[in-house]
């Protein structure tokens, strides 16, 4: 019996050991979708190894729970997650699977992104599932407005910095440079640099940029995504599934409908035929389409309209423009401005 | 944050209307200070995050964290209409299979789907996680006959290195169908050598699990089981004259699981499996309706699972394929304790072989609708060797199943499947059975995602 207990603790001195070995120097970030990976990577640079369980290819809302995934969190450090309930049918049997008990729920190296966004659709009145796949904490699709990209890269730095405060210089500096680069994008990198991205944003935040911006005298200076989406604010879109509302809000388009009768079901053809009237009555000129989903259903109700048919991936990855955040979002304006500049000449 | 400080100052005034005026200054005081509060509270919250909406109030906090408090709670109903072309009901012919012979010792009740409409049970189940060590399940199966508990489990959330103990009544986690509840078997039925072997509820037990995720790069999980031993069909304990008594736990299980890393969307685990322990049976011989000889000794089982995921890009399912297999083999090594009709035989043993596999492939073919197929045989061998030294041979039996279900949300689901057979009974003949059955099932409140 001493002997066995003897082996017994050798034996787990021998896992202890090994798996400290195993973390290496580099802190090991696994995030649930690939636009998470993506600013982690922003943030870490050549400090961690970033992967994600997502490729941005498919529907976040349904992913198996494989063996690698759980292989992937079983040397984690921080596991990030979008939250509002989106992982709910895989996050926890890969968490547990993991026996990691560094990254369970409530730990420091489990980090919700969603902390301080900007929520919207968060439901006021009791919900119940005839109203489809509603998500009872607000619309999940958070990460396409980029105000609450800036604010995970923060969530994201300052947990970094937590777990590794020897190279919290550099994740402040990578935060700063993210910030940057997203900033100018989104208002033209000549007005960053007449006005700073503070103001800007905080103007923006308050629903009087273009106020402001006439006040100093820099109309015209305003570029970037939100130069280029100018022209059309107040256009009426219809979308698939209800994942562009963040998109949408920032940008200044109105939604009209969604081919999805509800949340999470697929469009049925009695549907399609309301969508195409909606359509028609707002005079809709773009349908706004995940890769992932079947295309017939979006092509019939656009020929039936003449709105053009615009697929983006919402997620990096998801096509192959995407490759970072920044771009992934670049991608998404491109394509609806090219949409709406050919429909309306 | 905004209104939640309006709002006690509301409370606040409310209280100064209905007080009069002895209380009068007390209550002016009152007031300052809350608005005083909120005041500071709003500038401060002001500083940092300008922009935070009404709805990241404390409501919103505390709405979360009630939620977590609370356990999941779910209700899993599962109705089925069921029909056959057989004289007697295919449960009848299940159990008259040849070399499955039930014991007659325990109580039996059957599960068996009967001609026309069944309920088969509703699932109650609650689950949280108890504290920063343990996470807790109990779930109940309600039927008309009664509740049952299947399951009471405590597992724990902190051990280091990879390791975790479960402890209660749980369902082992060996191959692929024994861990699961019938409402997510991907047909209405079980596989026959599930069913065979181990009855209805198949392993579900008392007793405690060790696991362990090994630290290699490939993931590979190892249990071992220590449980009570009650399982009716191939570990039971009748504890009566003749037969000895013996003390619980008196069943060993181990298995393992490994899945190799693939690219992409590619899921693939093997598994290999294997369980040892007592078992005691009382048999009448002589068909007068009382038990005249007894058997005590070991019942064993083995075998390995096999199962590949394609999980497409495509949304609502489509695309997704799983193809399954498993194949288990069992003995029941017993020896003669005691025998009215024949004592000369006492002390000889009776070894009795069975084993059974079956292959499945379930592909979702539209949005939201999947379609599966499903072979299998059993008793490839099905012998029974018994203590007057005579061997039985029973022959083998198989049945083909072919599912089509409709997934209208995550929290129902509609099947039909037909299922044809071909069964060797102990009598010797065989019979042919064609099956068809009709299933709906729901899901109630908040219900747990499901492993791989």
């Amino acid at each position: 019996m001493r002997m066995f207990i003897g082996f017994i603790s050798a034996f787990l001195t021998a896992i202890v050991l090994c798996t400290n070995v195993m973390a290496g120097d580099k802190i090991n970030v696994v995030t649930t979708t690939s636009d998470l990976a993506a600013i982690a990577s922003s943030i870490a640079g050549e400090y961690a190894n970033v992967k994600s369980i997502c490729t941005g290819q498919e529907d976040p809302h349904f992913i198996q729970a494989k063996p690698s995934f759980i292989m992937l969190a079983r040397k984690a450090n921080l596991w990030i997650r979008v939250g509002l309930e989106l992982e709910i049918g895989w996050e926890t049997p890969i968490l547990d699977g993991s026996r990691n008990t560094k990254i369970r729920v409530g730990t420091d190296g489990h980090l919700d992104a969603s902390e301080g966004i900007i929520r919207l659709e968060v439901p006021t009145q009791k919900v119940d599932r005839s109203m489809g796949d509603v998500h009872p904490l607000g619309n999940p699709h958070y990460w396409l407005d980029p105000w609450n990209g800036r604010v995970m890269a923060r969530s994201i730095r300052d947990r970094l910095k937590k777990l590794d405060p020897t190279h919290a210089a550099a994740y402040d500096a990578n935060c700063t440079a993210f910030e940057k680069r997203l900033d100018e994008s989104l208002f033209g990198k000549e007005l960053v640099e007449k006005i700073d991205a503070e103001t800007l944003w905080q103007m923006e935040l308050a629903g009087r940029l273009e106020e402001g911006l006439m006040e100093k005298g820099l109309s015209d200076e305003l570029g970037g995504w939100l130069g280029a989406m100018r022209l059309y604010r107040g256009l009426k879109i219809i979308t698939y599934h209800r994942s562009w509302v963040y998109f949408a809000d920032r940008f200044g388009l109105s939604i009209v409908a969604e081919l999805e009768p509800k949340p999470g079901i697929p469009p049925s053809p009695g549907h399609l035929v309301e969508v195409i009237q909606t359509a028609k009555v707002n005079n809709v000129k773009v349908l706004l389409v995940e890769p992932f989903y079947e295309k017939k259903g979006p092509e019939f109700v656009a020929s039936k309209t003449g709105a053009t048919l615009v697929v983006a991936g919402n997620s990096v990855g998801g096509q192959p423009e995407a490759s970072d955040y920044v771009s992934m979002l670049d991608n998404i304006v491109r394509r609806v401005t090219t949409a709406l500049s050919s429909g309306t000449k | 944050m905004p209104w939640q400080n309006s709002d006690v100052g509301q409370s606040a005034l409310g209280v100064f209307h209905g007080a009069g005026g002895a209380q009068l200054k007390k209550d002016i005081f009152f007031l300052l200070l809350m608005l005083l509060l909120a005041g500071a509270s709003r500038a401060r919250a002001g500083e940092p995050q300008q922009q935070q909406p009404a709805t990241q109030s404390w409501t919103d906090r505390f709405g979360r964290s009630f939620q977590s408090f609370n356990p999941e709670i779910s209700a899993i109903m599962d109705l089925i209409f069921h029909q056959d072309d057989s004289d007697e009901d295919i449960q009848h012919i299940r159990e008259s299979m040849g070399g499955f012979g039930h014991s007659h010792g325990g109580e039996e009740h059957h599960h068996g789907l009967e001609h026309g409409f069944n309920l088969r049970h509703v699932e109650l189940q609650f689950s949280a996680e108890v504290d920063p060590y343990f996470k807790a399940t109990t779930i109940a199966a309600v039927s008309e006959e009664g509740a049952e508990l299947e399951t009471a489990e405590i597992e724990t959330t902190c051990l280091p290195g990879g390791l975790k103990i479960k402890g209660g009544k749980f369902f082992s986690d060996f191959g692929r169908i024994n861990p699961l509840h019938s409402h997510q078997w991907d047909f209405v039925d079980q596989p026959l050598i599930y069913a065979l072997t181990l009855g209805d509820h198949g392993l579900n037990e008392k007793g405690v699990q060790v696991s362990w995720l090994a630290p290699i790069p490939s993931y590979c999980l190892l249990g071992v089981e220590i449980f009570q031993g009650e399982n009716e069909v191939l570990f039971s304990s009748l504890n009566e004259a003749p037969l000895p008594l013996h003390d619980g736990p008196r069943l060993g299980v181990g298995w393992l699981k490994f899945g190799p890393e693939l690219p992409g969307r590619h899921g693939l685990q093997i598994g290999l499996f294997g369980g040892i322990g007592k078992h005691q049976e009382a048999h009448d011989g002589d068909g007068d309706g009382a038990e005249d000889h007894w058997f005590d000794g070991q019942g064993t089982f083995f075998g390995a699972d096999l199962v590949y995921k394609y999980d497409d890009t495509r949304a609502y399912g489509r695309g997704d394929l799983t193809l399954q297999g498993e194949y288990c083999f069992r003995r029941k090594d017993l020896e003669v304790t005691a025998h009215d009709i024949l004592p000369g035989l006492v002390g000889n043993h009776k070894i009795d072989d069975q084993d059974g596999y079956y292959l499945q492939a379930i592909y979702g073919f539209m949005p939201r609708w999947r379609t599966a197929l499903r072979w299998e045989q059993v008793g490839l061998t099905s012998t029974s060797d018994l203590p007057d030294a005579t061997v039985l041979d029973f022959g083998s039996s198989w049945r083909i199943g072919l599912m089509i279900d409709f997934t209208p949300s995550e929290f129902s689901r509609l099947r039909l499947q037909f299922n044809r057979g071909d069964y060797a009974l102990d009598s010797g003949r065989t019979e042919g059975v064609t099956e068809v059955m009709l299933q709906c099932m729901v899901s109630l409140g908040t219900h747990g995602a499901h492993k791989f």
